[in-house]
């Protein structure tokens, strides 16, 4: 009798128990269920597991490197700048990351413990600042190309039938006009010799896919005939140039270019000497 | 008759009235279907600010050679010194300029005949350039022991340059290839090994020759 009463008791408790846990999980459930409707329009702030860090920074921070959030799900970091080395780390939706430097299409980052790894540039499409604003990564594209400044040339050619390598430094002033330094070697059957030149070059339209070009310089070519009989002299003779070419951009810093040059040698002997030189290169700008 | 104007003038006079009093109400309800169209059409999207990171690129490669030997046929093998700048496209190919000198030995021919030497002294020595382009085609993790992983990429290599030996200047392709262990992502170690192939004519007739070379290098990212 009295144990049935005990009994009874308890099992009143044990109810009384359940519906309470019932009753705080399901106001729990329904505060998750209105958080997740107004989930969308907050900014990316800290996920539920990145608050046991709290506002943790790395020790071996270098002071300049940015901070931002990744707004992603998840971000795979790998040990080195390409596809083919190990993914050793993953960072999620919400938690800050340290920009440190770029290589090719690979960031170099650095998580809260002081981690670091290397994200896809492509992958890091949805980061922002505290503040909510969204940072891009900038590469090399055709915007850098219109906005050049100094480029570098290397070009390779026929130079009256002997091959021809050259190197140049171009300036750009405006959108049409640039200079540039110019050095070729060339290595014939009958004779090598060397180009020093300087040239200006016009555009007439820049914004053009294949953009055509009008070229003017002057310059000296170093002449010595191949001769393992008799020794010679090496002639150095002042030149003019004029030549068109065309120019378009390739991807990243790079641009081709075709060109052909007329050489006009003021030699010493009786007749001035003509050289058609076909040139095809590419352009490095910075 | 009269009568007939006078009654044309009124319909005239009502008709500009009309108008007059229904100009602006017909202008309100255009107004109005403007704003439902508007509400109807008009995207919901607020446009955001995008910010470019400041952020530190290092595409570049500086290489200065350790040590490097260079076999030019018939010339034996001797040292050679030089080093290379690298620029990083992407992560599958990069494009490098490369110098180097070396100083050649007595050919066979001058050992073996005891005549006059072939070449002065200033003509055995020899310096090339080149610019290649190199493909990353197995990039990975060598392991040392089992504790440690070096990222590495092999690499192949090929390109044009000249070379200057016995006062003449010769034409050269270079192919070959190499392997980069990165101690750090800013320093590596590199060991290439290449087939340099010009032609000569020191020997009176033109001879096409393979000359291989192998240098250990360490490089510097910046």
């Amino acid at each position: 009798m009295n144990r049935q009463l005990g009994f009874r008791a308890h099992r009143g408790a044990v109810a009384t128990a359940a519906l309470l846990i019932l009753g705080v999980l399901g106001s729990l459930s329904s505060s998750v269920y209105a958080q997740s409707e107004t989930a969308e329009d907050e900014p990316v702030s800290d996920s539920f597991t990145a608050r046991q860090f709290g506002e943790r920074q790395p020790q071996t921070l270098s002071f300049d490197s940015e901070r931002v959030i990744v707004g992603a799900e998840f971000l795979n970091l790998y040990t080195g700048p390409g596809r083919g080395y190990v993914i050793d780390h993953v960072v999620e939706y919400g938690e800050p990351l340290w920009l440190l430097k770029r290589r090719t299409d690979w960031v170099k980052v650095m998580t809260r413990t002081g981690k670091t790894g290397w994200a896809k540039i492509a992958e890091l499409d949805e980061i922002y600042t505290a503040e909510g604003e969204q940072v891009a990564i900038p590469t090399p594209g055709i915007d850098d190309f219109y906005e050049q400044s100094f480029r570098m040339g290397f070009t390779y050619g026929d130079f009256a039938g002997a091959n021809s390598m050259g190197i140049s430094l171009g300036y750009r002033f405006t959108g049409n006009i640039s200079a540039e330094l110019r050095a070729a070697q060339t290595i014939g059957a009958y004779s090598d010799s060397q180009t020093y030149q300087v040239a200006l070059m016009h555009q007439p339209f820049p914004r053009w896919r294949l953009s055509p070009y009008f070229l003017l310089g002057t310059g000296i070519n170093i002449t010595s005939p191949n001769a393992t009989i008799v020794a010679t002299e090496d002639r150095k003779d002042t030149a003019m140039l004029a030549g068109l070419g065309v120019t378009t951009y390739l991807s990243r810093r790079f641009a081709l270019r075709a060109e052909v040059a007329n050489h006009y040698l003021l030699t010493s002997r009786e007749e001035n000497q003509e050289i058609v030189e076909w040139k095809l290169g590419f352009d490095v700008f910075m | 008759m009269e009568t007939r104007i006078r009654r044309i003038y009124v319909r005239l006079a009502g008709l500009l009235l009309a108008g007059a009093v229904a100009a602006p109400f017909s202008s309100a309800a255009i107004a109005q279907s403007d704003q439902e169209l508007d509400d109807i059409i008009s995207p919901d999207l607020e446009r955001r600010e995008i910010r470019e990171a400041k952020i530190d690129s290092e595409d570049f490669e500086f290489t200065l050679y350790l040590g490097g030997i260079l076999s030019v046929e018939d010339f034996g093998t001797d040292r050679m010194i030089g080093g290379s700048l690298a620029y990083h496209i992407n992560e599958d190919f990069f494009m490098e300029a490369a110098y180097a000198q070396s100083t050649l030995g007595e050919s066979s021919y001058e050992r073996l005949s005891g005549s006059a030497p072939l070449l002065t002294e200033d003509e055995r020595d020899l310096s090339m350039y080149n610019l290649s382009l190199a493909w990353n085609f197995l990039p990975g993790e060598i392991f040392i022991g089992s504790k440690f992983a070096l990222n590495s990429n092999l690499y192949l290599i090929g390109g044009a340059g000249n070379t200057n030996f016995a006062g003449e200047e010769h034409f050269t392709y270079n192919v070959g290839a190499g392997v980069r262990l990165l101690a750090q992502d800013w320093l590596a170690l590199r060991l290439d090994v290449r087939d340099h192939i010009f032609e000569h004519e020191i020997f009176g007739e033109p001879l096409n020759t393979n000359n291989l070379s192998a240098q250990l290098g360490v490089s510097i990212y910046f």
